[in-house]
């Protein structure tokens, strides 16, 4: 690890005023920045640790009947607390284990986009909304790609506002080394129409399948799926623990073991 | 006779199953590691190491010299120009012809050229971890590539120009004519080629080192497998004497044989603190340990059963290729061919055999001994061969196995490699493993796994294993001021539990309460010789020594205990001297004070070297059950039972956990341990992001049952239990993935059963159903 100065602001407007430094880097729970910076793949001259902002963290529902969660607010927090959306709870019971979801949270989780996380699954699959200092991103615009978002240098996550499905799952089929997702399925399914995100496979991250979407609005039920062809396996990730033909082909049995969950 | 029976009161003596006195201390953050131990104040060393495989390189290393905090900065040239050996020896194979293998020289640091990544390049000193690795980035080296050898076969780029198609050694057992004539003439010939796969050894601590002047003396503290051999290293490398040399081995977190090999990093570290005059240490990352630790397995076997027509194995012969890396390891030209040779032909009788091994370079870390070291690789081949060929031959592998085992009356026997099994009941242990793992409801459990979308398979494996290491170990007793009794041993315990069982050994045979015994181990300077731990000697080569020198304290007091007592004569019985007709009793420990009293300072130190006549051959049946689920490939171990003949056990819950150590590893290795390079040469398996380290929730509940017959071949009458559970594993969950695969099409399945391959396994068979 390089020397870096910390800065550890206890309000979200000192938060925001010091990460307009050219040279800041907000941090999370760290649990991908700090490897990474310890194994000196990664540096910043100044590091603006977002744990104790008090105000970005905790979990509550809106008038709307959203799930609201604190960008700064811990996994094992998700999983003991978001019990009014059961599915989004279940995904943050599974992320690694339990240091890291002791430490890691949903707004730094969504801020990297890593193409394996599983947030983004749930916030796409879900149409949250999330939220920074300034505006509110729709996760359809949010995700732009292998770690990449919407979001400007420098700004961070304050919120995320989860509409709850009236049914959901979230069916993970793990890479047997690091147990992120191979591929992993989030089903949700609205009063209008059902919503399918993939994370872990594609070389662009996070993404919806179309067509498994139009088949489960009409006909929420595993056999829906099984009439699909497994999507494109061009853009597919492909690496030592699975080719592109075997992620799209995981991608149809996870979402049909989804639906065949969901509740 | 053996005579082991503790005293009916005795629930600390040998046999029992006594709790680990090490593991509170262990568990509690009470173990003196070596990072725990290094002397305030030393210098940190850190490794730059080669990012690319295969490359001519020259190092510029002034600028990194003049960086805040650095206090020395050594590179290839530095160490050519030094009054040291730039080289790590190894212990050098025969070729068929009877010339020597290949041993090129394998720098500490790099000279011009480096042949694998993570190969040591240069070594900074500085006054603190972080400023040793800013002055290593400030180090420049030109790397002018060169083209890349990774598969295992003979030929590729030249890695070592003495090295022809790079060849390391080329190495034969048996009697070849005959095998073949044996070959030609059988009724049928079944060929199996299997891939037993790569594994990083990954033990949980990495390796590290530290070394400190002694006045005069050079200390070196590693995290070993044993102190004497390494101390040769060091005095060869350094050309230094012996006796100026103390080496140390403090609490070490895991070794399985690749911590019994010598690496540069000691000898740097050394070198460094005599250059400096100040204390180094070092401690590898997990990355580095992985790029640079010894590699195990690693080869390609071919075998060729034959069977007359009544399924009687005539002939067998097995040729493989095995991957040494960029580099000998020390003891690396000896594994897969004359360590393999112990137990080639297996459980079976069968006289005609003839083995090849051909060791190849390539450019990648170098490989060496991995808990069974050749034993696990001979079985699993041979297992794998013979439940094949059952297949082949149309009948049941349990019967196939049973057919052709030597039989209980035909002990000793010796084998056509020219091992003498000394006992063995090989018909019995299976029995009990058929009845323990209830193999006559296998099809009930395979249609419940079928119901559930799932294909089941059950897998057999009867191993083998010979014991391995020096046969000879000495054991000191002593008693001390503070009325304790301390034993020095020449073992090395990596995490076992030695100490504890060493303690039942003098609770049984001395009647001395285990609290009050200190074992010491690994220090050079307190112990004169020893053979470390490495090929499941420790209990019975330690053991066998401990029970001699009790022996010989009792012989040595009794005269000085019958003048106390004022008798004529005292026998040793139920933990005290006592004398006939007297109703006086004297433990030892009373003995001991009253020695020490009348000055009588001979007796109260004894030292007893042992050697075993001869080695034991534990053996004993796996049979696992895999399910596979069809959507996604993914495998899973669902039952597994073993039934061990470890002669006698001297602490059967410590056996049993080496057996489900040893299966976790082996099952490690069959589903989810991947070494991938890719085809440049760097290693993608880097990190326990990619690397399938094998985890709890992974592991089948192990059922654990002793069928014993007593070795003859010590007096304890045991069989080394470290490595077993290993050798065993491998070709159970291979047989039973192949069993569960089989009505499918299905026909070669390679380790490792990742869900990726397994998938592709199934693909294969769909694509074959459909081109019928």
């Amino acid at each position: 690890m390089y020397d870096f100065e910390l800065v550890k602001p206890s309000t979200l407007q000192e938060a925001v005023a010091a990460l307009k430094d050219d040279e800041a880097q907000a941090l999370g729970g760290g649990q991908t920045l700090l490897p990474t910076m310890k194994a000196r793949l990664a540096m910043a001259g100044k590091m603006v640790a977002l744990s104790g902002v008090a105000e970005i963290k905790g979990i509550c529902t809106d008038d709307a009947g959203r799930i609201c969660i604190g960008g700064a607010t811990t996994h094992a927090t998700v999983a003991r607390e978001a019990t009014g959306f059961p599915a989004l709870a279940s995904l943050a019971a599974r992320i690694g284990d339990p240091a890291v979801r002791n430490r890691g949270t949903i707004g730094g989780s969504l801020a990297n986009n890593d193409p394996s996380a599983c947030y983004p699954a749930g916030a796409l699959a879900a149409n949250a909304v999330i939220v920074t200092p300034d505006r509110e991103i729709a996760a359809d615009d949010y995700f732009q790609g292998m770690f990449e978002t919407a979001l400007d240098e420098g700004e961070i996550i304050t919120e995320v506002k989860f509409p709850v499905p009236e049914a959901a799952a979230y069916e993970k089929f793990i890479q047997p080394a690091s147990r992120f997702p191979l591929v992993a399925v989030f089903v949700a399914k609205f009063s209008d129409g059902v919503r399918v995100a993939v994370t872990g496979a594609s070389s662009d991250g996070v993404f919806r399948w179309a067509e498994a979407e139009a088949a489960l609005s009409s006909d929420f039920s595993a056999e829906a799926v099984s009439g699909l062809s497994a999507p494109d396996a061009g853009g597919m990730i492909s690496d030592l623990h699975g080719d592109g033909a075997y992620r799209a082909h995981l991608v149809k049995v996870m979402t049909a073991r989804a639906v065949k969950a969901a509740h | 006779m053996n005579d082991l029976t503790p005293a009916p009161q005795d629930a600390l003596g040998l046999s029992r199953s006594v709790r680990r006195a090490e593991d509170p201390r262990l568990l509690t953050g009470g173990g003196a590691y070596v990072d725990d131990t290094a002397p305030a104040g030393a210098l940190f060393g850190y490794v730059l190491r080669s990012p690319v495989a295969h490359a001519r390189v020259t190092v510029a290393a002034d600028d990194a010299r003049g960086m805040p905090g650095v206090q020395a900065v050594l590179t290839g040239a530095d160490l050519e120009a030094a009054d040291i050996e730039n080289h790590l020896p190894t212990a050098v194979a025969k070729n068929r012809d009877g010339s020597k293998a290949a041993a090129p020289r394998r720098p500490l640091l790099a000279v011009e050229r480096v042949r694998f990544v993570g190969e040591a390049v240069a070594f900074v000193v500085a006054d603190s971890l972080a400023e040793a690795r800013d002055a290593a980035e400030a180090i420049e080296v030109d790397f002018d590539e060169l083209p890349v050898k990774l598969d295992v076969a003979v030929g590729g780029a030249t890695i070592h120009p003495d090295a022809p198609d790079n060849v390391v050694y080329d190495y034969g057992k048996g009697d070849e004519a005959a095998t073949e004539a044996a070959l030609a003439a059988a009724h049928r010939v079944v060929e199996l080629t299997v891939d037993d796969n790569r594994i990083i050894c990954a033990s949980l601590e990495p390796r590290g080192v530290w070394a400190e002047m002694e006045g005069e003396r050079l200390h070196v503290c590693f995290n070993g497998q044993g102190v004497w051999g390494p101390m040769g290293t060091l005095a060869t490398t350094l050309r230094m004497d012996k006796a100026a040399i103390r080496v140390t081995n403090p609490d070490v977190g895991g070794g399985f044989g690749m911590k019994a090999m010598s690496y540069p990093e000691m000898v740097l570290v050394a070198h460094a603190t005599r250059m400096l005059g100040r204390p180094v240490r070092w401690m590898a990352d997990r990355s580095e340990a992985m790029l640079s630790d010894n590699a195990g397995r690693d080869l390609i076997c071919t075998a060729k059963l034959g069977f007359d027509a009544e399924n009687r194995l005539v002939a067998y012969r097995m040729d493989n290729v095995a991957n040494l890396g960029a580099y000998n390891s020390g003891y690396a030209q000896h594994i897969q061919s004359e360590l393999f040779s112990k137990v080639m032909p297996g459980v079976y009788d069968v006289q005609a055999c003839y083995m090849t091994s051909t060791g190849v370079f390539t450019n990648t870390t170098q490989v060496d001994a991995y808990r069974g070291a050749g034993r696990p690789e001979a079985i699993y081949v041979l297992e794998r061969a013979m439940d094949y060929a059952a297949r082949e031959l149309g009948v049941d592998p349990f019967d196939l196995r049973r057919r052709n085992f030597i039989a209980p009356d035909s002990f000793p026997y010796e084998s056509a490699m020219g091992e003498t099994y000394d006992v063995g009941d090989f018909p019995r242990v299976l029995d009990r493993a058929m009845a323990e793992a209830d193999v006559a409801s296998f099809a009930a459990r395979r249609a419940e796994s079928a119901a559930a979308g799932k294909l089941r398979g059950l897998g057999l494996c009867y191993y083998i294993e010979s014991i391995l290491g020096d046969p000879s170990e000495s054991a000191e007793i002593e008693f001390t001021e503070d009325g304790r009794v301390t034993l020095y041993v020449g073992t090395q315990s990596n995490g076992q539990g030695h100490e504890t069982v060493y303690r039942q050994f003098l609770a049984t045979d001395l009647g001395i309460a285990p609290e009050m015994i200190d074992v010491v181990q690994g220090d050079s300077d307190r112990i004169a010789k020893g053979g470390g731990t490495g090929g499941s000697r420790s209990v019975t080569t330690q053991g066998t020594a401990n029970k001699a020198a009790a022996a010989k304290v009792i012989e040595k007091f009794a005269p000085f205990v019958a003048g106390l007592l004022e008798v004529e004569a005292v026998d040793f019985g139920e933990g005290a001297f006592r004398a006939e007709g007297s109703n006086r009793v004297m433990t030892v420990l009373e003995a001991a004070e009253a020695a020490r009293t009348a000055g009588e300072t001979e007796l109260l130190k004894t030292r007893e070297t042992t050697t075993l006549p001869g080695r034991s051959y534990p053996n004993g049946a796996h049979i696992c059950e895999v399910e596979i689920d069809r959507e996604t490939g993914q495998l899973a171990v669902v039952k597994y039972t073993v039934v061990d003949d470890f002669g006698n056990l001297m602490n059967p819950m410590l056996a049993e956990g080496q057996v489900h150590g040893g299966v976790a590893q082996g099952i490690g290795q069959a589903v989810s341990e991947h070494v991938v390079y890719d085809e440049t040469g760097q290693l993608l398996t880097a990190s326990f992001m990619d690397y399938g380290m094998p985890r709890a929730v992974q592991m089948p509940m192990i059922a654990f049952h002793s069928e014993p017959v007593p070795s003859t071949a010590n007096v304890l009458g045991m069989k080394g239990c470290g490595e077993a559970g290993t050798v065993g594993a491998m070709a159970a969950v291979g047989n039973a993935a192949l069993d569960a695969l089989w009505d499918l099409g299905l026909r070669r399945v390679d380790m490792p059963f990742t869900p990726s391959r397994v998938w592709a396994l199934l693909q294969l068979a769909e694509g074959a159903t459909d081109a019928a």
